[in-house]
């Protein structure tokens, strides 16, 4: 009976498996190229980056990390939202009670509450600063002749700032609280002024012709599962766009660079690229990629500026979370519409639209509910989607910050931007009662919160 | 070989359909499921109490989101929901009363409505005056319950607005 011998200290490891990585160990403070780019290949979460970065797209000035921030938060909202999915119950005589618990019962559950709801409006804000700041570079602006299509990425960046907006509409109306119940009437009010199908979408919204339980489910179930599925699915995509793109376009230029000379390597040595490409030389030609004043390892230079983003990003929220409660309104009252009935800030601009763009022609009315609660906001979104193809400035202007061809435009947007904020301002500090205008320095009329 | 190659062809599209098929059911079944069959909603016609416990001017019936309007032995029934986008309005009274020509019949203005949302107006007859409303508040139809004499509002049945209902 032949017995496999023993194996001994002294042997040589055996060769590795094609395709499987020999050394099961990696480092964060890689001493060689060669342990940075182990480090990339054998570690599951590391496998997201490329080995090899470009110097430019690690700037801090030109893309200022909102992504990185966004997506932090994101992270941010899937811890502090655990707890809260053990602790909310999805039900009409009970979320509001169960918040209240959150609230006041349950250890860190303030401060978790917090942390969730912070996360979400700070998301909001650095998602929408992200997509002014990819706008204002021309990120979604291709290269010359490089079979890139950063304007798929800018559609779905798009689609994830409306999944933000619609996670933190669905969140907010979880308490079940006077917020909720009124959003949630002026909400779907909004989506039934849509000519032919809006009662019917009203109805798919609510679950019924009145807002009850099967509309707290429908929202929670959106808010906890299929919101945030498609979240992480859309956000898994953006990141391998960027990677199929060839990166910011900030660093188109230090690609387009000249390769550097190559150097016939000498034939003693044996090469093998990832375990796959195997001979005496490297088989893929080194391009301007590889010089080193453009490019840096991976490891560790975007992972330490990454970790300290989203480090710094947990520590912000953290911090604030202590020092601001969440508000809780009273409960659910289909009796009673709060005098005034403000929206969260992010959506106070709509509600600015829908109050101001009612108008008449003759005997004929258009509702604002149609105008500025769907058509308006649809038509941004449509030219917001659109834009890629109607910029007609030069590649050249794509990953600048303010370039002169794209000056035109670049106005336009940001007078949009302000006057999205301008109406926030409106509706967030000077409308009163009955909303009406008030200025900061006038005092609100004392009313009776019933009749 | 061609005509093996169609038939590779052919089962290709076959699978490629069936698994669309499959799907797309999958899909339909799931969407057509949340669309509700059955609405449990509160009946529209609700007893609001024997009309002598109606004060003269206004009530306000918050259940039936709901003003009911009292002069003398004349009845009519105003809506609470704000045309725009469904808030509740609030009435406030006018500091004197107002006639107003509403239907072909004189009617005393007792109030007039104001949205906390969007800042609809609404006169005392729920015509909208200012604001984003794009119609006047709804009358209900009011009438007498034939068992107990108590007033009934049907409020899913808008009237005219020379609507009263007068009690002999």
């Amino acid at each position: 009976m032949a017995t496999l011998p023993e194996p001994s200290v002294s042997s040589p490891a055996p060769a590795a498996a094609p395709g499987v990585h020999p050394r099961p160990l990696w480092s964060l403070r890689p001493a060689s190229d060669r342990e940075a780019g182990d480090a990339i290949v054998a570690n599951f979460l590391l496998h997201w980056f490329p080995a090899k970065a470009l110097r430019a797209s690690l700037e801090w000035r030109y893309s200022l990390w909102l992504g990185t921030v966004s997506a932090a938060l994101l992270l941010l909202l899937v811890v502090s939202g655990l707890p809260l999915l053990f602790l909310h119950v999805p039900s009409v005589e009970r979320a509001y009670g169960s918040v209240k618990d959150i609230e006041y019962v349950v250890t860190f559950g303030s401060w978790i509450r917090s942390v969730h709801r912070l996360s979400a409006h700070l998301m909001v804000a650095a998602v929408f600063l992200h997509l002014v700041r990819v706008f204002l570079t021309g990120a979604y602006k291709n290269g010359v002749g490089r079979g890139q299509h950063r304007e798929w990425n800018w559609i779905l960046g798009v689609v994830m700032l409306l999944v933000t907006l619609f996670l933190s509409f669905t969140g907010y109306l979880l308490p079940w609280d006077q917020l909720a119940y009124w959003a949630v009437t002026v909400g779907t009010n909004i989506a039934s002024a849509i000519p032919l199908v809006g009662e019917e979408l009203r109805e798919l919204m609510l679950g019924g012709r009145t807002i009850d339980q099967p509309t707290l489910i429908r929202f929670y179930v959106l808010h906890v599962i299929v919101l945030p599925g498609a979240l992480f699915a859309l956000l898994a995509y953006h990141m391998w766009r960027i990677r199929k793109d060839g990166g910011l376009a900030c660093a188109d230029r230090a690609v387009a660079l000249p390769a550097p000379a190559e150097v016939p390597p000498a034939a003693t040595k044996t090469y093998s690229l990832l375990g796959i490409a195997r001979g005496t030389h490297p088989t893929i030609r080194a391009t301007s990629v590889e010089r080193p004043e453009t490019t840096v390892s991976s490891v560790p230079d975007l992972t330490r500026r990454a970790a300290i983003v989203v480090l710094g990003t947990m520590a912000v929220v953290s911090i604030l979370a202590v020092l601001v409660p969440s508000p809780l309104e009273e409960p659910a009252n289909p009796l009673v519409t709060p005098n005034p009935a403000k929206a969260p800030w992010y959506f106070l601009w709509l509600q600015e639209l829908v109050t101001d763009t009612t108008f008449r022609i003759g005997s004929f009315t258009v509702n604002g509910a149609f105008l500025g609660g769907v058509i308006l906001p649809g038509a941004l979104v449509t030219l917001m989607i659109a834009w890629p193809w109607l910029d007609r400035s030069p590649a050249s202007a794509a990953g600048r910050w303010f370039p002169r061809s794209r000056r035109t435009q670049n106005l336009v947007f940001l007078l949009i931007v302000l006057l999205v904020l301008v109406l926030t301002y409106v509706g967030l500090f000077a409308r009163g009662p009955y909303w009406n205008l008030y200025w900061p320095w006038e005092a609100w009329p004392q009313l009776p919160t019933r009749i | 070989m061609a005509e093996r190659k169609d038939r590779r062809d052919f089962l290709v599209g076959i699978g490629i359909g069936a698994g669309v098929v499959a799907l797309g059911g999958q899909g339909i079944a799931a969407l057509r499921s949340l669309v509700p069959n059955v609405s449990y909603d509160a009946p529209t016609t609700v007893k609001l109490g024997p009309p002598a416990e109606f004060p003269d001017g206004m009530k306000f019936l918050p259940e039936q989101r709901l003003f009911v309007f009292r002069e003398g032995n004349t009845f009519h029934a105003i809506s609470a929901v704000c045309t725009h986008l469904g808030c509740t309005v609030r009435a406030e009274a006018l500091p004197r009363v107002e006639t107003k020509e509403v239907g072909g019949r004189p009617l005393k203005l007792t109030h007039r409505f104001l949205c906390p949302c969007h800042g609809s107006r609404y006169e005392g007859d729920g015509q909208n005056v200012a604001g984003p409303a794009p119609r006047p508040l709804a009358w209900y139809d009011l009438t007498l319950a034939a068992d107990d004499g108590q007033l009934v509002v049907d409020m899913a049945r808008p009237v005219a607005h020379d609507f009263r209902l007068t009690i002999v």
